[in-house]
């Protein structure tokens, strides 16, 4: 039986986009995760990263320091860091397919329009957002006439991201 | 040299004069400006800034037009081999600038907890070195300080017998590194990380120190100027809002453009231009939030999204009226296909990474040495230290790329002041009479150093009306506010240019601002095109930004 849980770490996990997503996911093993996104939880002056997921398995009573409680689903605003289908997901893919082949209900270009035989440049890295409860994957022009995920997995960080 | 002349009269298109709003807009800015004066109070009211007026004084023009004021090409924002991610000794950036032209350079390494311990002093020998060397070239030490809570700003000051004293206080004090690093790092771990909500307080008794030290005659002027503000999203507008209000002789602006332009060069480093490729982190302010429409954490024409969105952030502190002025930069770290590598130095324990080692061959990077492709250009009485850093505060400012223009030089007259104001000046008008605009533009006469004389294709005419402060202090449009007349600049034009423009029956305050460009890469409606990551050839896509002009209703 799966169901949501919720953490907000007490560990930062840093600002490096696959680094930090690596580390959440890491810290749900051994679960079977089906389903995790992160939300920034504004609760406090200093905001924290959190983490909601689906899972399988016996649930951990804490997570990166953070303790473990019972959601009823995913935050309405998440940044999905794992969906089904992702996996399959680590080339370049046409539009139609990443929707077919996945999670994701829909792919949305900034400032241009998307048709299904775009091909879009996943360079492995997804994290498509939950936008009226819908998984939306933004992606951008790029280089060579593709399109691009508007999130890179190691944006550059001037003087590591002080 | 020959002289094109296109004249334009035109009565106002002004969409402002919005005829169901009947709120004495100017009185409402006059309060505005009031309350910035009691923070102004007793600075020795910087003569040819844009502080206030007291509500009942006399009305006096700010930055009147026909002084002699040259404009001097500089670069606030520059990298040595003090920053543990820069490399150049600053005889080398210095000596570069002045190969490209530049009259004042500020050094700007990162702050922390080793700059702070030993590069302040490390630089400053340096600094005066470079100043004996290059006499005519204006060397600033400055610092690239972690604003608490947010991103990254320039401070700097003139020479002078208290200035490293300062600076190194206000590092130790206030630096965003020091104030998370952990205590047993030799930090202070007082706030949870650099860019971390609870710094922003910091941020704010950081600023007021810096007025403090110009009041108390320590240094004569001191600034601050935010830069690359949209990159992460760690600049939100109350934030902003906040440092302007809390140091209004001091926090004066932003980076209109970041540095690091030739880092989308599909030939070279094939980032993000200006290394935008970010996005929100857990300290981003929520409203920049990607969209279909946009993307804050892009550069659009190279500039950044906060300047080049016509009714975006900007232009929400212009149209309270707030002073708020862009520039352009290099951020300088590590320059596209110099030969140099860094030294092998441990910046952590000794504040430098050593001589810079020359491999002998060129390296991919994502910079330009300073003066090759951004410029901002100040208009000053002299080239002095103090009369540039008071151009800048005066906001007689142009952000330039790639040479575009020479000069711009803005004169807006009124029945109530013939001699007119200039750019980042303010006059006044009589309810119902007539503004007129008159824009001097000396185009480029040679070629830049992307190797061809740039050609300006047009220039935009933007503004909108000032309706005071807004009660969200996280406003972040102004609805208002668009492009109010086009000039096209022939193709056969050389020299300089006019072109004249009046508001006919002006009924409520407003400011007006323009911008340029050599009209490669435009959007439907003229704006500039958000630049595409790996592969984004700034050469190609050349604008001017320069500063507004607030006018009164009287
Ligand atoms: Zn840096
Ligand atoms: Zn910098």
């Amino acid at each position: 039986m799966s169901r949501w849980l919720h953490a907000v770490p007490e560990t930062d996990p840093g600002h490096r986009a696959a680094h930090t997503d690596a580390l959440l996911l890491a810290a749900l093993a051994p679960l079977a995760v089906e389903s995790a996104f992160t939300h920034v939880d504004r609760t406090t002056v200093v905001s924290r990263l959190a983490l909601t997921a689906l899972v399988t398995g016996e649930a951990p009573t804490t997570v990166l320091g953070g303790r473990v409680v019972e959601a009823a689903g995913p935050p309405p605003d998440g940044r999905c860091i794992r969906f089904p289908g992702q996996d399959s997901l680590t080339g370049v893919h046409t539009a139609e397919a990443i929707v077919t082949g996945s999670a994701i209900d829909e792919v949305v270009g900034v400032g241009t329009a998307v048709s299904p035989d775009d091909l879009v440049d996943t360079q492995g890295f997804l994290r498509p957002t939950l936008t009226n409860g819908r998984l939306v994957l933004l992606v951008e022009p790029a280089a060579g006439g593709v399109l691009r995920p508007i999130e890179s997995r190691d944006p550059h960080e001037c003087c590591g991201g002080h | 040299m020959s002289h094109d002349h296109d004249h334009h009269h035109e009565p106002v298109e002004g969409s402002w004069r919005d005829g169901e709003d009947d709120r004495p807009l100017s009185v409402a800015r006059r309060r505005f400006l009031a309350g910035l004066g009691i923070a102004v109070a007793g600075t020795a009211a910087p003569a040819g800034t844009a502080a206030a007026h007291e509500p009942d004084a006399p009305r006096r023009p700010v930055n009147p037009w026909g002084s002699r004021d040259r404009w001097y090409g500089g670069d606030h924002h520059i990298h040595t081999k003090y920053s543990p991610d820069g490399q150049y000794e600053v005889a080398q950036q210095v000596a570069k600038a002045r190969e490209h032209g530049l009259d004042w350079v500020v050094i700007t390494d990162h702050g922390g907890v080793a700059h702070q311990k030993f590069s302040v002093d490390l630089v400053a020998p340096d600094i005066e070195k470079a100043r004996a060397e290059h006499r005519g070239t204006l060397v600033y030490q400055g610092l690239e300080w972690n604003i608490p809570g947010a991103e990254h700003a320039t401070v700097f000051l003139p020479p002078g017998r208290s200035a490293v004293d300062i600076l190194r206080a206000f590092e130790a004090a206030y630096d965003g590194g020091v104030l998370s690093a952990p205590v047993d790092r030799s930090g202070k771990g007082l706030i949870a990380r650099a860019t971390s909500a609870d710094g922003e307080p910091y941020a704010l008794a950081a600023l007021r120190y810096l007025e403090a030290q110009v009041l108390s005659g320590r240094t004569e002027i001191a600034l601050m100027f935010a830069n690359h503000p949209a990159r992460r999203g760690v600049d939100s507008p109350h934030e902003i809002r906040g440092w302007r209000d809390a140091a209004p002789g001091v926090a004066v602006g932003m980076e209109g453009a970041p540095g690091h332009q030739a880092a989308g060069l599909k030939s070279g480093r094939a980032g993000a231009r200006g290394f935008y490729e970010a996005s929100p982190n857990q300290d981003s302010f929520p409203g920049y939030a990607p969209t279909a429409a946009e993307n804050p954490y892009r550069t659009y024409g190279g500039f950044d999204w906060m300047t080049a969105k016509v009714g975006g952030l900007w232009d929400s502190l212009l149209a309270e009226g707030r002073p708020w002025w862009v520039t352009a930069t290099s951020d300088s770290h590590q320059n596209h296909l110099d030969t140099h590598t860094p030294g092998t130095g441990d910046h952590n324990s000794t504040g430098t990474r050593g001589a810079p080692v020359d491999t002998g061959k060129p390296q991919v990077y994502g910079d330009y040495w300073p003066g090759v492709y951004s410029s901002t250009l100040v208009g000053a009485g002299s080239r002095s230290y103090v009369d540039v850093m008071r151009g800048l505060r005066a906001g007689k400012v142009l952000a330039v790329h790639g040479r575009l223009v020479d000069g711009v030089d803005v004169r807006v007259r009124s029945d109530l002041d013939g001699r007119g104001v200039t750019t980042g000046g303010r006059t006044f008008v009589t309810r119902g009479r007539d503004v007129e605009v008159t824009i001097e533009v000396r185009l480029a006469r040679r070629p830049n150093f992307g190797g061809e004389i740039p050609r300006l294709a047009k220039v935009d005419l933007i503004g909108g009306p000032v309706t005071g402060p807004v009660a969200d202090r996280d406003t972040l449009s102004a609805p208002h506010t668009e492009v109010l007349k086009t000039f096209e600049v022939a193709r056969t034009a050389r020299g300089a240019i006019r072109f004249t423009h009046t508001f006919r029956n002006v009924e409520n305050a407003f400011y007006l601002r323009l911008r340029g460009s050599d009209g490669n890469r435009l959007t439907s409606d003229g704006g500039p095109v958000m630049d595409v990551v790996g592969d984004a050839d700034p050469w190609t896509d050349l604008w001017f930004y320069a500063n507004p002009i607030f006018i009164d209703v009287v």
